[in-house]
C-alpha cells in the first residue's frame, strides 16, 4: 500500500472512530439527562427516593414515576430521535439546509388534522383520532410535495417553496377553524401548538414508537444512498440510484416519523431542522452515523426542554416547543460562528 | 279702521330725526358688538347632557346622554342588558351569539359587529352606536382610538368579576335610566351572595380545591375568575400561591397538591342548550381516569365536578358560586339550591324559561 493511500486509511480509520466516540457521549449524555429528568419533578420526592420508586411499588411515589415521569421522558426521547431523524433525511433527499418537518409544511398538515378532530370531531378516543387526523394530513401534505416534484421535474427549491407556501396555507385554515371553535376548543389548540408532553401514556408511546421507529431500518439501509444524494441527482443517477424511487420512499417514511412524534404532543418546533445540522457540523454527512446521531442529538435537545421546561418555573410548565427554540438557538448559532469551514 | 297717512316732518324735525337715527345706530352697532362678544367668548352651549362613567381600567369616560344605540361586544354585557330590560337599544351584538340561539332568542338576529375579541370597525361604524361596550382588555385599545375617527364612544366593562359586578350594574343602570332594574338584581346579588357568606366565617380549615380551566391542567390561580369564585365559595385554592391566572401545571403537581374538591370548567358551547349531564359527566370521568390521579384525595371520594361556562364567571357567577360553595361544604348549605337560584335568574332577570343542564353532578342541580 502506498503511503498516500496508508495516510487515507489512518484519516478513515481515525474519522471512523471520533463519529463511534461522539456516538458514545451523546449516548452517556442522554442517559445522564434521562436521570436528571426522572428525578426531578413537582411532588417533591429527592432523586434517590424518585429512582428507588422506579424499582420499589410503594403507591404514590411509583405511580408517579411509572405513570407520569418514565412516559414522559421516554415520549421525550422518541419523538427528539424522529424529529432529528426525519429532519436528517429531509435535507439530504432535497438536497437542502432549510428543509425540515416544519419548513416542508408536514408539520403544519399534521397540526392542521389534529385541530380539525379537536373542532368537528369530538367524543371518545380523542387522542387517537387527533394522531389518525394528524397522520393523515401530514400524508397529504407530504404527497403534494410530491406531486409537484413528480408534475414539474421539480428542484428541491421547488419542493422547499411547495413546502413553505403549504405551510402558510395550513396555518391559515387552522387560525380560521379557531373562528368557529368554543373557548375550550381554541384553548386546546392553542395548547396543542406549543407542545406537550403532559397527555402522554404508555399505550400512545406504543403507537409512537411504531411510528417513528419502524421506517428508521429502511432509512439507515440506504444511507449509501442518501450520501450520494446530498451530491446532487446527476451524480447520483450516475451511479445508479433511482432518485424519483428513494426520494417517494424517503418522504414517505420521513412524514410517517414526522406524524408519529407530532400526533401525541403537538408542536415541537426548530428540533427538526437544528440536531442534523449540530451533528452535521461536528461528525459530517455520512448518513450511516448521520441518521442515528441526529436522532439521538434530537432526542438529547428534547429531553433537556422538557425537564427545564418542567423546573424552570415550577410548578409553572412552559411549553416545550418554547423552550427547544430557547435552548436549540444559541447553540446552533454558537456552532454555526465557531466553525471556520463550510460543512453543509 | 284708520287709514291716515303720516304727516311730512318739518326741516327741524328732520334734522333731529337725524341726530336721533344716528344714535339709534350707535345704540344697533353697540348691542351687536355686545351680543357677537357673548356669542364668540361665551362656552359653547350644551346639547345634550353627559355622564361621568368610571370603567373597569379607572378610568373616567364621559358618556352623552341619553343613549339609544348600543353595541354590545360580549356576552356577559348582552346579558346585563337584558337583566336591566334595555335590549331594545342594542343595535348589534358579537358574532358568537349564533352558537346560542335558544338563550338569547330575537337578539341572534341582531345585526352582528364581529367577534368579541376582533370586532368588524366597519359594521360598527354602519350600525351608528351612541356606545360600545367590551371588555376591558378585549379588543385591545385600537378600539378607542379608531372609535374616536369613527365617531362612536368606548366603554370599558368587566362584568364577569365578582367583585365589580355589582357596582358596574349600577353605573350602566344610571347611565340608562334604569336605576330600579339595577338596583333590583344587585339586591338579589347581595343577598344570595351574603347568604353564602355568612355560613363560611365559621369555616377554620377550608377544604383545598383544584380549580381547572376549559384547557386540561390550566390551574386557575390569582387573578382568574376561577380563583375568585374558589375562594368566595369557601375553598382553598391549591393554585393560590401561583404567579399568574392561567398557569400550566403538571400532573405531578396536582398529584402533590392533593385536593380535597376539584372543580372543572367545561364549554359545551351553551348548557342551556344541553339536555342532559352526559357531557358533563363524560369529562368528569375523563378527569377521575387521569393516569395516577386516584391518590389524588378529591378522586378517592369522587369530589369531582364539572361546570358550563355559563354559570362560571359572568352575571350568573353567583349560580356557580353556590354550586361550589355546596360542592366544597357539603352540608352546610341546605336550604340554598343552586337551580332554583338559577331559575329565578333566568325566568325573573332574563325573561326565559328555566332549562339546560350546568353541571356534572344532576342532583344538586336540579330545581324541586
Amino acid at each position: 500500500m502506498s503511503s498516500h493511500a496508508e495516510a487515507l486509511c489512518r484519516n478513515y480509520r481515525a474519522y471512523a472512530g471520533a463519529r463511534i466516540l461522539f456516538l458514545f457521549v451523546v449516548i452517556l449524555l442522554l442517559l445522564g439527562l434521562t436521570a436528571i429528568g426522572l428525578s426531578v419533578g413537582a411532588s417533591g420526592m429527592s432523586p434517590l427516593e424518585a429512582l428507588s420508586a422506579l424499582f420499589v411499588d410503594n403507591g404514590r411515589a411509583h405511580s408517579i414515576m411509572w405513570i407520569l415521569r418514565l412516559p414522559r421522558i421516554v415520549m421525550a426521547v422518541l419523538v427528539g430521535f424522529g424529529l432529528g431523524t426525519a429532519g436528517a433525511v429531509f435535507q439530504a433527499i432535497l438536497q437542502n439546509p432549510l428543509a425540515s418537518p416544519f419548513t416542508l409544511g408536514i408539520g403544519s398538515g399534521a397540526g392542521l388534522g389534529a385541530v380539525t378532530v379537536i373542532l368537528f370531531f369530538g367524543g371518545g378516543f380523542q387522542t387517537y383520532r387527533m394522531a389518525l387526523g394528524a397522520f393523515i394530513f401530514s400524508l397529504v401534505s407530504a404527497f403534494i410535495i410530491l406531486g409537484v416534484a413528480r408534475m414539474r421535474r421539480a428542484s428541491s427549491e421547488t419542493m422547499i417553496l411547495t413546502g413553505i407556501a403549504q405551510m402558510f396555507l395550513f396555518s391559515s385554515v387552522t387560525s380560521l377553524f379557531q373562528y368557529m371553535g368554543t373557548m375550550e376548543q381554541v384553548q386546546e389548540v392553542v395548547f396543542w401548538f406549543f407542545g406537550s408532553l403532559s397527555k402522554v401514556g404508555w399505550p400512545e408511546i406504543g403507537l409512537a414508537a411504531l411510528m417513528i421507529l419502524l421506517p428508521f431500518p429502511f432509512l439507515w439501509r440506504r444511507a449509501w444512498d442518501l450520501n450520494l444524494l446530498t451530491a446532487g441527482d446527476e451524480s447520483a443517477l450516475a451511479l445508479g440510484v433511482n432518485v424519483e424511487h428513494l426520494r417517494m420512499a424517503a418522504v414517505v417514511s420521513a412524514s410517517l416519523v414526522t406524524a408519529g412524534c407530532i400526533c401525541f404532543t403537538g408542536v415541537i418546533g426548530f428540533v427538526g431542522l437544528v440536531a442534523p445540522h449540530i451533528t452535521r457540523m461536528i461528525i459530517g454527512s455520512d448518513h450511516h452515523t448521520l441518521l442515528p446521531s441526529s436522532g439521538l442529538v434530537g432526542a438529547l435537545i428534547v429531553v433537556a426542554a422538557d425537564t427545564l421546561g418542567r423546573t424552570l418555573w415550577a410548578p409553572q410548565v412552559i411549553p416545550i416547543g418554547i423552550v427547544t427554540s430557547f435552548i436549540g438557538v444559541p447553540f446552533f448559532f454558537y456552532l454555526l460562528l465557531k466553525r471556520s469551514r463550510e460543512y453543509w | 279702521m284708520n287709514t291716515t297717512r303720516p304727516k311730512a316732518a318739518p326741516s327741524s324735525q328732520k334734522s333731529h330725526c337725524a341726530i336721533e337715527w344716528a344714535g339709534k345706530r350707535l345704540q344697533i352697532l353697540l348691542c351687536c358688538w355686545v351680543l357677537g362678544g357673548f356669542l364668540f367668548f361665551a362656552p359653547a352651549p350644551t346639547l345634550a347632557a353627559s355622564l361621568s362613567i368610571t370603567d373597569s381600567l379607572g378610568r373616567t369616560v364621559e358618556i352623552p346622554q341619553p343613549v339609544h344605540r348600543i353595541v354590545a361586544l360580549n356576552s356577559d354585557i348582552l346579558e346585563v342588558l337584558r337583566t336591566l330590560k334595555a335590549q331594545d337599544l342594542v343595535v348589534g351584538v358579537f358574532s358568537e351569539i349564533v352558537r346560542e340561539p335558544e338563550f338569547w332568542g330575537d337578539l341572534v338576529q341582531k345585526p352582528k359587529a364581529g367577534s368579541w375579541r376582533d370586532p368588524d370597525l366597519e359594521a360598527i361604524v354602519r350600525l351608528a352606536p351612541d356606545l360600545v361596550i367590551a371588555y376591558s382588555r378585549n379588543p385591545g385599545p385600537e378600539l378607542e382610538k379608531k372609535g374616536e375617527a369613527l365617531g362612536f364612544r368606548v366603554l370599558r366593562l368587566d362584568l364577569y368579576r365578582i367583585e365589580v359586578l355589582e357596582k358596574e350594574v349600577r353605573a350602566l343602570g344610571l347611565l340608562l335610566g334604569k336605576e330600579t332594574e339595577a338596583d333590583r338584581f344587585c339586591r338579589w346579588h347581595r343577598q344570595h351572595l351574603d347568604a353564602v357568606r355568612s355560613k363560611l366565617d365559621a369555616v377554620a380549615d377550608p377544604p383545598s380545591v383544584y380549580v381547572e380551566s376549559y384547557s386540561d391542567y390550566h390551574a386557575a390561580g390569582p387573578g382568574s375568575g376561577g380563583h375568585e369564585m374558589c375562594l368566595v365559595s369557601g375553598g382553598r385554592c391549591v393554585a393560590g400561591d401561583l404567579s399568574i391566572p392561567y398557569a400550566v401545571v403538571t400532573s405531578e403537581w396536582v398529584i402533590s397538591r392533593n385536593p380535597d374538591v376539584i372543580v372543572k370548567a367545561a364549554s359545551f358551547g351553551n348548557g342551556y342548550a344541553v339536555n342532559n349531564a352526559g357531557p358533563f359527566n363524560r369529562r368528569r370521568n375523563a378527569i377521575m381516569n387521569r393516569p395516577a390521579w386516584n391518590h389524588v384525595a378529591a378522586v378517592e371520594s369522587g369530589r369531582v365536578y364539572v361546570m358550563d361556562s355559563a354559570i362560571w364567571t359572568g352575571p350568573r357567577a353567583i349560580v356557580g358560586i353556590v354550586y361550589m360553595a355546596r360542592w366544597i361544604h357539603p352540608g352546610r348549605f341546605p336550604d340554598l339550591h343552586p337551580g332554583d337560584l338559577h331559575r329565578e335568574y333566568l325566568e325573573i332577570f332574563q325573561g326565559i324559561p328555566y332549562k339546560g343542564v350546568f353541571v356534572s353532578d344532576d342532583i344538586a342541580g336540579k330545581a324541586p
